[in-house]
């Protein structure tokens, strides 16, 4: 597979503050990649890296296989950048803006552009200073979106979004994922994520805590499980991979590790089930695992 | 009317409460200089060379600028200082008001935070209302203050200033305070845009400034000057007849434009303007194809703006040229600085009449191959480039501004090289350096012609030569600029304190206080001095060089650091804390 990120041991500091450690990641082209973590852990740094606007402090970043900070111009050429806080020209409408970062990124679709201003129902005769969050983010959403990029880079570009736009957002990004470009999405929102991506890379503190596909990532954690059977299940407090158990009237509520499901299960079926429930971690509930304190 | 001003007195308490620094510093800066110069003046200045200097403040050009020469007649220290200070004072008091009114008004307005006010129990006036009063109270405060401390700025060594008509100089100023602070006021109901605003309030302060003038200098047109603040203001005439009809008529202009602004006010919804914002362009022109066109697009009304003020500027001192003979034949000062570089020994200009004065320095400096309007026209040269300089400054430093509000990763992200980035603001400040001079000497040479009573004395070419000569060392300064957005963006400082140290440099320079090595210290040190030294353009070819390095160098190391990297280490991250990696 082609690579269109790759990040080798990448450290960056500013001052004595250590914003990145030690960052690995590949990315295939082509892959829609969700990059979360929760706010000062490192997102937009990282992202800032890729685009070259920052210099690592060790390590390496490569895109499209060139150097992030030799070869800026070179890989912006295929690239379009969403960033979470839009700060446009106060003076200039959001179609002067549009049409400056088309242009500057060397592509003209003017049919694409019309399409994207209609369907992010944006005003382009505004200028900057009237325009909310939302309508900031979406004059840099169609701007990229018009652009014919090769890999986009979105930093919590949504976060303004309200439902009706989200959903146009997630159709222009089906719509590159269906054309074969990659997609680096950063952004707080699960649903967004669970639906749009490939792989998920958790960021924390500055490290990245866990990179894979979501059910990789289920994989490694636990389903809570709801039973109830005939009779009362004993035993299972003390098989192994069981934990936060809850007996209630009716039912019985636990964890279980997903390498010993089927012990479990099997050992559950001898006290006959009238019900059961498995239910797998929502990302949402990964998130705050990696969130929260140490478990 | 009811609760139309509910809660006003704890907005106008709120309002001074975040006035405590801003205000405080404009009003101690007034009266610092203001008053500072008062007891200096007098000391420096005796009977005789005060009514020399009212002979300069007499002269048209004069008058235009600083008001009817009314000290004449009095012959008081407290009138001739008025006559030199009152209607600068009043414009700077203008300004104070008119930024006051603007940020507790329509930039509150614009930033959405007065929407937060109105969402509380307040009257739909008192937003309006308490920053009416706000100014009210600061404007009675520099009233009082600047009365009083005139009056005991006069106590040192003078006693000729009369409490009463200290007073009446304070108020008179606190009053012209007022009358823009309501203008202010009535524009920010016009335009929902607070930058509209600012432009609509200081081209109403110099259009009044200017319309005064031809009032002041002929008699016939004087109601031009009874219709303007800045003209009214002069006819208290101070520490003279001490007249205070004008501070009526100004405050019952205040009051009046007041009404009107809170009558619009009421009628009108938040966040609105009667004048309705035009929709733009829904395309990008040419411009808008590149990042140096951007650049251009950004800056382009600012360049057109200084390059017309430059002219103005050119032509307000071409204006003097005509009475520049009796000028510097009755003014030892001016003796100093225009004819001792020529190698003029001045001494024998003194002690006789202006007529004898005028007709030997002519002799004398046509012996020497020159001319007084030349030697006028050279000596101001520097001074008038250090002033274009300034704006040259920020047009190279739009650069961090831009950085600063995270602009420039969007151009950078879209395949713009940081070279060419940069390239654009440097191109602008250089090309805008070339303009600046040409429209300053094109300016000073139209209005000379046509006042000079021998035009011959002057010529294009020479005007021209005398302000193009200083271009290099423009280039050089905004190499400076370059060099430190480069190597060390949080230290472009820097270039002010240069820029500050060349002017400082300029002024005094010429009266030969400092050693002449100190005059090297900066690029303009190594201009040549028109018309008593020829153009070298070995010099001037190096100084261009030694530009083109700065800016050279300062590209270097712009590809070379974080962008952003300003607002990152301002900002210290410091993590609250450590946690470990999670174990799954």
């Amino acid at each position: 597979m082609k690579l269109s990120v790759e990040i080798k041991d990448l450290n960056k500091y500013f001052g004595k503050f250590q914003a990145l450690k030690g960052i690995n990641l590949e990315i295939g082209e082509g892959e829609v990649f969700a990059y979360i973590g929760p706010n000062g852990a490192g997102k937009s740094t990282t992202i800032r890296v890729l685009l070259g606007i920052l210099q690592a402090s060790s390590g390496q970043v490569k895109v499209f296989g060139q150097d992030a900070w030799k070869d800026a111009v070179e890989v912006h050429k295929r690239i379009a950048y969403v960033p979470g806080d839009v700060n446009l020209w106060p003076n200039l409408t959001g179609g002067e803006v549009i049409d400056l970062f088309v242009k500057l990124r060397g592509s003209h679709d003017k049919a694409l552009r019309e399409r994207l201003i209609r369907d992010f129902n944006l005003d382009p005769t505004k200028k900057c200073r009237t325009y909310s969050k939302g309508n900031r983010q979406k004059v840099a959403l169609v701007a990229a979106f018009a652009s014919n990029a090769d890999l986009y880079i979105l930093d919590e570009p949504t976060s303004g979004l309200d439902p009706l736009m989200e959903q146009v957002f997630q159709e222009c990004v089906l719509e590159q994922k269906n054309k074969g470009k990659g997609v680096f999405l950063s952004s707080h929102i699960m649903s967004e994520v669970e639906r749009l991506c490939d792989r998920v890379g958790i960021i924390r503190e500055g490290q990245l805590v866990e990179v894979g596909t979501l059910d990789d990532l289920r994989h490694l954690t636990s389903y809570t499980m709801t039973v109830a059977t005939e009779r009362t299940i004993e035993g299972l407090e003390q098989m192994d991979g069981v934990y936060d158990i809850y007996r209630s009237d009716a039912d019985i509520k636990f964890q279980v590790n997903t390498d010993h499901m089927g012990a479990v299960i099997s050992h559950l079926t001898s006290f006959g089930i009238k019900k059961l429930e498995s239910a797998p971690p929502s990302l949402e509930e990964l998130f705050m695992r990696h969130y929260g304190a140490p478990s | 009317m009811n609760g139309y001003f509910e809660n006003t007195m704890q907005l106008t308490r709120f309002m001074l409460r975040r006035e405590r620094v801003t205000s405080t510093a404009w009003i101690v800066m007034l009266i610092l200089v203001v008053v500072g110069l008062v007891p200096g003046m007098y000391a420096a200045l005796d009977a005789t060379a005060r009514n020399e200097m009212l002979g300069v403040l007499a002269n048209p050009a004069m008058v235009a600028m600083a008001g009817p020469a009314y000290a004449e007649i009095h012959g008081t220290f407290g009138a001739f200082y008025t006559n030199l200070m009152f209607i600068f004072t009043a414009f700077t008091v203008a300004i104070m008001n008119i930024f006051l009114v603007v940020r507790h008004t329509r930039a509150d307005e614009e930033r959405g935070r007065y929407e937060v006010l109105r969402s509380l129990p307040m009257g739909r006036l008192a937003g309006i209302n308490a920053a009416m009063i706000t100014a009210v109270i600061i404007n009675a405060a520099l009233a009082v203050l600047m009365g009083i401390f005139m009056y005991l700025g006069g106590l040192i060594g003078y006693t000729d200033m009369s409490f009463s008509a200290s007073m009446l100089w304070g108020v008179a100023l606190g009053a012209t305070g007022l009358f823009f602070a309501a203008l202010t006021a009535l524009f920010c109901q016009l335009s929902a845009i607070t930058r509209s605003v600012m432009a609509y309030s200081f081209v109403a302060l110099i259009f009044l400034y200017l319309l005064r003038a031809p009032g002041d200098m002929n008699p016939d047109m004087e109601w031009l000057a009874l219709i303007s603040p800045l003209g009214l203001v002069m006819r208290t005439q101070v520490f003279g007849y001490d007249y205070w009809w004008p501070v009526w008529v100004l405050l019952i202009g205040a009051a009046a434009i007041t009404a009107l602004a809170y009558r619009l006010n009421a009628t009108r919804d938040i966040d609105q303007g009667l004048i309705p914002a035009r929709p733009g362009k829904a395309y990008g022109g040419w411009l808008l194809s590149s990042a140096p066109g951007l650049t251009f697009r950004l800056q382009r009304f600012m360049v057109i703006l200084v390059v017309v003020g430059m002219f103005l500027l050119g032509a307000s001192y071409g204006s003097v040229l005509g009475e520049v003979e009796s000028f510097v034949a009755s003014n030892e000062m001016y003796q100093t600085l225009i004819l001792s570089p020529a190698g003029i020994d001045i001494s024998v200009l003194y002690g006789i009449p202006v007529e004898d004065a005028i007709t030997i320095m002519n002799q004398l400096l046509g012996a020497a191959g020159f001319t007084v309007v030349e030697m006028f026209a050279g000596f101001i040269g520097g001074m008038m480039a250090l002033m274009g300089l300034a704006a040259l400054i920020v047009f190279t430093l739009k650069a961090k501004s831009e950085e600063k509000d995270i602009r420039t990763e969007l151009v950078l992200a879209a395949s713009v090289s940081r070279t060419k980035y940069l390239l654009g603001f440097v191109a602008i400040a250089f090309v805008a350096a070339v303009l600046l001079q040409a429209a300053m000497g094109l300016g000073l040479y139209v209005m000379a012609v046509n006042t000079l009573a021998n035009p011959a004395d002057i010529s294009l070419g020479f005007v021209m030569q005398t302000s193009l000569v200083y271009v290099p060392a423009l280039w050089v300064m905004i190499g400076v600029a370059v060099l430190l957005l480069g190597a060390w963006p949080k230290g472009t400082g820097i270039v002010w304190g240069y820029f500050a140290y060349a002017f400082f440099m300029d002024l005094i320079g010429s009266f030969g206080i400092f050693p002449e090595w100190l005059g090297y210290t900066t690029p303009f040190g190594y201009v040549p001095q028109l018309p008593m030294e020829d153009i070298n353009f070995v010099t001037m070819g190096l100084m261009t060089a030694v530009a083109v390095g700065l800016t050279v160098l300062g590209i270097f190391f712009y590809n070379r650091r974080d962008i952003n990297a300003v607002t990152h280490s301002g900002v210290s991250i410091k993590p609250t804390k450590i946690l470990t990696r999670p174990r799954i």
